[in-house]
């Protein structure tokens, strides 16, 4: 995580499918899949650094579902989200968004609207 | 964020000079009724304000705080910031989607707990604001609120001394901290 800067968003992008809610023992056992998780990750922080303003970083923090990414600007979180299809990607439709007075993360359902993006 | 002592510019225009009010804390404006610094933190609960604010200089970088039916519509500027629950919203009855912004940034500056809390420009002349205030003011016993008026209001006699400091003390905090 870069230093002196506020992540204020973040998104949980889903593994590829056959890498999905796969426990610690079947990663143990399939270096195939954690080679591909990798490759994955590596992927979406390639693509972050081109396709965002301000800075974003992908977590190393593993979860089953996915790999959350950290976005400083609301903009490329909105642009990021909408641009799925272009990047084949699949994201959790929930937003994480970090309150800057209470530092407690608040999470919002991301709804897709013919127009857009908005949350609930 | 812990400070000793945070300023809030009500809804009155008022003739400080804000740069000033900086050097002891955090400033708090309510909604676009002043302009003349960048705020640490601002409160809003319009939709055309909000609009304003976020295409006015002056508000770029402040912290716009707003209830959280208007922060899902705006949750993607960068700016704005979801209110946090006040503890004591239902008893004093305020709604925050239809209560004044100089409310909002009084109830945000008892949730960060300073010492003293200045009030700048704040409008008493409305019965509902000013009974709010006063119920503010006797449920945070350890929090002092200091109304800046030059000369001093006759209303404030009302308030049974909750109010304890003037113009002069203010400005001594304030080159005290320089």
């Amino acid at each position: 995580m870069p230093e002196n800067k506020f992540y204020k968003y973040s998104l949980k992008l889903r593994w590829p499918s056959v890498c999905r809610n796969r426990s610690v023992e079947i990663l143990k056992e399939r270096p195939d899949l954690v080679e591909q998780m990798n490759r994955f990750r590596e992927k979406v922080s390639n693509v972050l650094k081109i396709v965002c303003r301000k800075s974003s970083y992908v977590d190393n923090t593993h979860s089953m579902t996915g790999t959350r990414l950290w976005f400083e600007s609301g903009q490329d979180v909105y642009d990021f989200i909408i641009r799925q299809p272009e990047f084949d990607w699949e994201v959790v439709p929930t937003l994480d968004v970090l309150n800057i007075v209470t530092s407690q993360l608040q999470t919002f359902n991301i709804v897709y609207t013919p127009t857009g993006v908005v949350v609930d | 964020m812990k400070n000793a002592y945070i300023t809030i510019v009500g809804n009155l225009s008022i003739r400080f000079d804000l740069h000033e009010s900086m050097h002891i804390g955090p400033v708090i404006a309510s909604a676009n009724s002043n302009k003349s610094i960048n705020f640490a933190y601002a409160t809003c609960n319009s939709e055309i304000i909000l609009q304003d604010m976020l295409n006015s200089t002056n508000f770029r970088g402040t912290n716009i705080l707003v209830p959280e039916e208007l922060f899902k519509r705006y949750v993607f500027f960068n700016e704005t910031t979801c209110l946090p629950d006040f503890p004591g919203l239902k008893t004093l009855e305020i709604d925050p989607n239809n209560c004044t912004p100089q409310c909002l940034s009084l109830m945000l500056a008892v949730y960060f707990k300073p010492k003293i809390i200045f009030l700048l420009g704040y409008d008493l002349d409305n019965p509902i604001e000013f009974t709010r205030l006063k119920s503010i003011i006797i449920s945070n016993p350890d929090i002092r609120f200091a109304y800046i008026s030059n000369p001093l209001i006759k209303k404030l006699d009302d308030l049974d001394n909750c109010f304890s400091d003037t113009y002069i003390k203010y400005q001594e905090v304030i080159d005290a901290r320089k």
